[in-house]
């Protein structure tokens, strides 16, 4: 599968009642099944960047392009939706409702996502089999699987969070600094745990961090200050 | 959603169960205070029907009302056995039911009287009195039980037992030497006549002959004045606590009041039973009102006691919120979910109200009847006692549009980002 999936032309992006542009990236792309690292350290724009790219704030028109969808024509329920069928998150920690067993968390991807239950559907009629296939396959033991979710340590649970993410297959993963809760073991571990299930899927993978260690995982790096010129402008 | 609100409320057992349990109360308080004070209405309408009059001595209509037909309270004066002859002799009196109280079988009344009072006492809607087992008095010394009576003291036909002299629970001046014997048991009614004994008129006078040199009862044997009688006989007793009396045609009760109202032989006050309860009604009515009025504010405390759960647990479920939104919940969802918690919690809580309250007239029913007098059948709920539910469900679904209000401005702006 080839086509792009993030495509960034011209964004500039400011807070409202900010001075300057926080963003302002000539161009940046993403092709599908691309699995990306982009590096950045705090403070540099990178969480507001994904909030761009998840749809939770909106650009201005014409300058980001999510799955072929102008980002800045659609409208905010339009963006939910769209993140609903087509993104999986992953926070750096806290991913899971606490009261909910690991399988239920990661049917929760479908709950709000018609397209998901539909490719979901596809591959099994029963959603929580389908998710304890995606657990394990991840990583969890059967055991964990029907513990709530606030009885899982720090990595299972990131686990739990990926295969949220990959429930249902959607087209882009987005994991915002996934790993940074995890010692080096389990870090590692994590990250070669999720390629698979991407590449499985042909998910594109977009992984944020101010890790640098991590480059030599993807095949892709970006420095978030080499594609954005308000830092660059600002040193 | 729904399950999803409802594993979230789960997770904070504790303050959801606390809620619900504030609001079942309230719930359960309004529902009470309504139903107490329609059947207490019901009940006190049905008590008395078909009695024109009820004449007594000198009193307030309430009290004569109260004290003659419910047994509640007592009546100071009495009316003579000459005033009863000249009630007898008016015209246009069908039938009349003389009625002596003043002495108490344990905590139930009893009632001095004639025959009559089994052949012409209607309660309801003109329905008579019915013998479930024997039949009317056969001598001085019988007596016809209520039903509630036979049942809580085991009494069954021709048992005997003793009566006392004052009203209800205990009395220094037994009337053991005069028991009297069990000769007829009432169908259940549903009004006070179940709560009361029934001896006839000259039961109570052999009693009360023998206990006439008791000082105590001087007071009540002082007007025991010469008069003139009409019969051959001597009357079975000397005073009476009222009359009941039943007219040939119903019109005939407003002169009829008026004149026993001015007669002249003793002061008299006559009472259109359903006036009376009109009457009392609207004294109670303020009260009423009173008591709706602290359930409602009841109602309302605990309805602000999930607004506060609510709001409270907006703060430390902002994580929540964030994974919510990540996985495409809009902000329109999570004040969906907000309000459908609070109906959860609404729902349950009026729910276990209802249970709890027909719980207690169930289990609770007879404790009340006894100590209280007051009667409440577990009868489906009323149109007005819908309305209150809905109108208790309605309020918290407005009072959940501040914190899913609230929710949804927090879900916008703090949109993936975690604030802990």
């Amino acid at each position: 599968m080839t086509g792009t999936c993030i495509e960034l032309k011209n964004l500039e992006f400011q807070w409202p009642g900010a001075t300057r542009p926080l963003l302002s990236i000539p161009q940046f792309n993403v092709q599908q099944g691309e699995r990306v690292l982009l590096r950045g350290a705090s403070g540099s724009g990178k969480s507001t960047l994904l909030s761009l790219i998840a749809g939770i704030h909106a650009p201005a028109k014409n300058q980001l392009h999510v799955l072929e969808h102008d980002m800045g024509k659609l409208s905010q329920r339009q963006r939910d939706k769209l993140r609903a069928n087509e993104i999986g998150y992953i926070f750096q920690q806290f991913n899971l409702l606490p009261y909910l067993t690991a399988v239920a968390n990661v049917s929760l991807a479908a709950k709000f996502s018609p397209a998901r239950r539909r490719r979901v559907n596809e591959i099994s009629p029963h959603h929580s089999e389908h998710a304890k296939e995606l657990l394990l396959q991840l990583g969890l033991d059967k055991g964990d699987l029907s513990r709530p979710a606030h009885q899982l340590s720090v990595g299972q649970q990131q686990r739990v969070a990926a295969a949220r993410a990959l429930f249902g297959s959607p087209a882009l993963i987005i994991a915002d600094e996934p790993t940074s809760a995890l010692d080096a073991d389990h870090r590692d571990n994590f990250i070669q745990v999720l390629f698979n299930a991407c590449q499985q899927h042909n998910t594109t993978l977009l992984f944020v961090t101010h890790d640098g260690s991590l480059a030599h995982h993807f095949e892709r790096s970006i420095e978030l200050n080499e594609i954005n010129q308000a830092t660059l402008g600002h040193i | 959603m729904i399950r999803l609100a409802l594993a979230s409320l789960l997770n904070r057992k504790a303050s959801a169960w606390l809620t619900i349990l504030a609001i079942a109360v309230s719930t359960l308080l309004l529902l009470g205070v309504e139903r107490v004070r329609h059947q207490t209405q019901e009940n006190f309408a049905n008590t008395i029907s078909g009695t024109d009059l009820i004449v007594g001595a000198r009193t307030g209509n309430t009290q004569l009302l109260l004290s003659s037909v419910f047994h509640i309270g007592a009546l100071s004066n009495t009316l003579s056995w000459q005033s009863y002859q000249h009630l007898q002799g008016l015209r246009g009196v069908a039938w009349h039911i003389p009625i002596a109280l003043g002495d108490s079988f344990g905590e139930f009344p009893v009632v001095a009287t004639s025959t009559d009072f089994f052949e012409y006492f209607r309660y309801a809607d003109r329905q008579a009195l019915i013998f479930a087992q024997g039949d009317s008095f056969d001598d001085a010394q019988t007596a016809v039980l209520g039903a509630e009576v036979a049942k809580r003291r085991q009494l069954k036909l021709g048992d005997k037992f003793t009566i006392s002299h004052g009203s209800g629970g205990i009395s220094f001046s037994d009337h053991d030497a005069h028991p009297f014997k069990v000769s007829g048991i009432l169908e259940r009614t549903g009004t006070p006549v179940d709560q009361a004994v029934y001896i006839p008129l000259s039961g109570l006078g052999q009693v009360h002959g023998e206990s006439v040199r008791d000082t105590t009862h001087e007071n009540e044997h002082a007007h025991d004045h010469e008069h003139t009688h009409e019969h051959s006989h001597e009357p079975p007793v000397y005073t009476f606590s009222a009359v009941l009396l039943g007219l040939s045609s119903r019109p005939l009760a407003l002169r009829m009041q008026r004149d026993i109202n001015t007669y002249q032989g003793e002061p008299l006050t006559a009472i259109m039973p359903g006036m009376a309860l009109t009457e009392l009604w609207r004294t109670l009515n303020l009260f009423e009102k009173a008591l709706l009025a602290v359930s409602t504010l009841v109602v309302a405390t605990g309805l602000l006691g999930m607004l506060t759960a609510l709001l409270s647990s907006l703060r430390e479920r902002r994580r929540e919120m964030a994974v919510l939104r990540a996985v495409g919940a809009g902000p329109v969802t999570i004040f969906g979910l907000l309000v459908s918690e609070a109906l959860i919690l609404a729902m349950v809580g009026v729910g276990i109200g209802i249970g709890m309250l027909y719980l207690i007239i169930g289990v609770g029913g007879d404790a009340l009847l006894a100590n209280t007098g007051i009667l409440l059948r577990a009868t489906p709920l009323t149109t007005t006692e819908w309305s209150f539910l809905a109108a208790i469900i309605l309020a918290a679904l407005i009072l959940s549009f501040i914190p899913a209000w609230r929710a949804y401005r927090n879900a916008l702006a703090d949109g993936l980002t975690i604030r802990v």
